[in-house]
């Protein structure tokens, strides 16, 4: 009982503390942004890409996002490596009904169609290759739901498409590394920007987009593959 | 007022991570502070009257900051991870304890300790 | 404008009620429901990138791997026949002193009870398949078939034969009328001798069934009391050894600090 009001007081002393922080710089003066910052005044020419978020977090900033997708492989290696070391509780695997495996095996080619969009217009609409990678990779959960987790996981199996996994970062950090052999500084977008809004343009966007998909799309169907072992039956 | 509501979606995952006793509702509060934290930033990047940050020719009205958008998509990415990888953690623990109230496993791990103490060294 | 102030109202709500909730997988949901509402919200903030991310990954993949990796650690499932004083519903309650053993069971190792009830022959099915942990229900489990294990016991019990064609050709029809309540039990022992399910309790009743039955005043002529000494445990999946271990941890300690023999008390006696 006094435990619980001790952690009860820190938790409010946490919540108070940091929300007042937050809000005494939020209401105080804050430095006004520049009328137009460096990423606001031309992107669009810079970038090539019409979505600025897009232009953003694959151009300017590409750096975040190439760790973003470490941070998210180590976690998948995280997720097998544990897992596999658990004794799995090895039930049998059942089928679900009828009336779901009939839906999942409508939905799933839909969802591979949104997928393939927001993966090819991720820098001309909102999208990119986080989204469709994980859209794909739900897609693909709906076709182990129709067939039985096991007859996927056969099919799909985990440890050869770890390696292609890897052998997708190992790309995406060799084409981000390639501009070091002109003479460049690396992360430098070698590829012409084409005209806006157009499919083929924003430099190498297209091509950052398929590779984190293809990454995103195999990590998460590892993680669900991992997840669904351990729990017997879908 | 998005502020708001993330300070107060904030307090509120805060105190679910503290006083809910089962790891995975508390971990489930942990997703929740993390969502506040995003609901604030992209809060920051909206201004009245303001677009979606994507080009359209002949368009006037201000648009909406990217930056934090940006900024943001990682954090969410990141998030996932966390939460799968905690989460495998848990399963671990509730491998080895077969409960998930976060008490009774403390509680499990000070009298293994204790055993550990009472075995003479050797 | 509107719209997206009621939206961003409702976000507390909805992440409250989850977080309040006691079982896991209420909470799940609940924050499932709060993600979307949040990818609803951040559209309307002008961020579609964020909104599509926040319901792809944060609604969609992290509520189906809490799903896959809950219903593994979420909730300990009993196949039972019902049994007046061991197992059986009285209104919307179940009572009896297997369910009260079982669910101090599940609040030891932190799992909620769920109670199936199913006919007696079912039971092995549902065990060996997976389908269920743990079998309860006035079972005498000396030798059990393949595919499952007996626990330790926990009640001692005589056991009774009965000729089972006396059974299945004349009671069955003389009793039904009056009895309609039983007609499980004689239907249900009657399938046991000619499907041969689970051989230790073929042709036979065993003591809690035949104290139903005279309580309801039925014709029990015909049993003869066997020699012997049965006892009452339950049958736990094969794959799910580590509750077998659990529960005879459980119920060790339950036998020596007398909590079961009052338990015993309370229903039988």
């Amino acid at each position: 009982m006094r435990q619980s009001r001790r952690l009860t007081l820190i938790a409010a002393l946490i919540v108070v503390g940091f929300i007042g922080t937050i809000a005494w710089t939020y209401f105080s003066d804050r430095p006004q942004p520049l009328e137009t910052p460096l990423y606001l005044a031309r992107p669009v020419e810079e970038t090539g890409a019409i979505n600025r978020v897009t232009g953003i977090y694959l151009n300017y900033r590409l750096l975040d996002t190439l760790l973003e997708v470490l941070v998210f492989s180590v976690a998948i290696l995280g997720i097998q490596h544990y897992l596999a070391r658990s004794k799995a509780v090895r039930l049998p695997r059942l089928m679900e009904s009828e009336v779901v495996r009939t839906a999942v095996s409508l939905l799933s080619p839909l969802a591979f169609l949104l997928s393939l969009f927001f993966v090819l217009f991720g820098h001309l609409s909102p999208g990119g290759g986080f989204a469709s990678g994980v859209i794909a990779a739900s897609g693909l959960l709906y076709v182990g739901i129709a067939l039985g987790m096991k007859e996927a996981e056969q099919r799909l199996s985990p440890k050869r498409l770890g390696r292609v996994e890897k052998g997708v970062l190992l790309l995406l950090i060799a084409y981000v590394l390639f501009p070091v052999l002109l003479g460049r500084t690396p992360l430098t977008d070698l590829l012409p920007r084409g005209t806006p809004g157009h499919l083929l343009s924003g430099g190498s966007i297209l091509i950052y987009n398929l590779l984190i998909a293809s990454k995103v799309l195999i990590g998460a169907w590892i993680a669900i593959v991992s997840f669904a072992q351990h729990r017997g039956e879908l | 007022m998005a502020a708001v509501i993330a300070w107060i979606l904030f307090g509120m995952g805060v105190l679910g991570l503290v006083l809910r006793r089962d790891l995975v509702i508390k971990l489930l509060a942990l997703g929740l502070v993390n969502s506040s934290a995003i609901l604030f930033l992209v809060s920051l990047g909206d201004r009245p009257g303001a677009v979606s940050p994507i080009e359209v020719p002949g368009l006037q009205a201000p648009l909406a900051d990217p930056l934090p958008q940006a900024l943001v998509l990682s954090a969410i990415v990141v998030n996932f991870a966390i939460l799968a990888l905690a989460l495998v953690f848990v399963m671990i623990l509730v491998e080895r304890y077969h409960t998930t109230d976060s008490i009774r496993i403390e509680q499990e791990v000070e009298k293994e300790k204790d055993e550990e103490e009472e075995m003479p060294c050797r | 404008m509107t719209a997206q102030w009621i939206l961003l109202g409702f976000l507390p709500i909805v992440a409250g009620i989850a977080l309040l909730q006691s079982r896991r997988l209420s909470a799940l949901i609940g924050m499932g429901l709060f993600s979307f509402l949040l990818a609803a919200a951040y559209l309307l903030m002008h961020a579609p990138d964020v909104a599509i991310t926040e319901a792809t990954i944060g609604a969609a993949l992290v509520t189906a791997i809490y799903v896959l990796a809950i219903r593994r650690t979420g909730r300990l499932i009993v196949v039972a026949d019902e049994v007046p004083g061991l197992m059986a519903r009285e209104g919307d309650r179940i009572t009896g002193l297997e369910y009260e053993i079982l669910a101090g069971f599940a609040r030891e190792i932190g799992l909620d009870l769920t109670v199936r009830f199913v006919p007696m022959r079912r039971i092995h099915w549902l065990l060996s398949h997976g389908e269920a942990d743990l079998g309860a229900g006035g079972l005498i489990s000396s030798a059990p078939p393949t595919g499952v294990r007996a626990t330790p016991p926990h009640l001692e019990t005589g056991l009774f034969s009965y000729s089972a064609a006396e059974v299945s050709d004349e009671n069955e029809e003389t009793a039904h009328p009056a009895h309609p309540d039983y007609e499980g039990y004689f239907v249900d022992l009657a399938d046991h001798g000619r499907h041969q399910m689970l051989p230790s309790v073929v042709h036979s009743l065993d003591l809690a069934r035949v104290l139903a039955l005279s309580r309801r005043g039925i014709d029990l002529e015909g049993l003869t009391r066997r020699d012997g000494t049965f006892a009452y445990g339950f049958l736990v999946s094969e794959n799910r050894q580590e509750i077998a271990r659990d529960y005879a941890n459980y119920l060790q300690r339950l036998r020596s600090s007398g909590r079961l023999d009052a338990m015993i008390r309370r229903y039988v006696v």
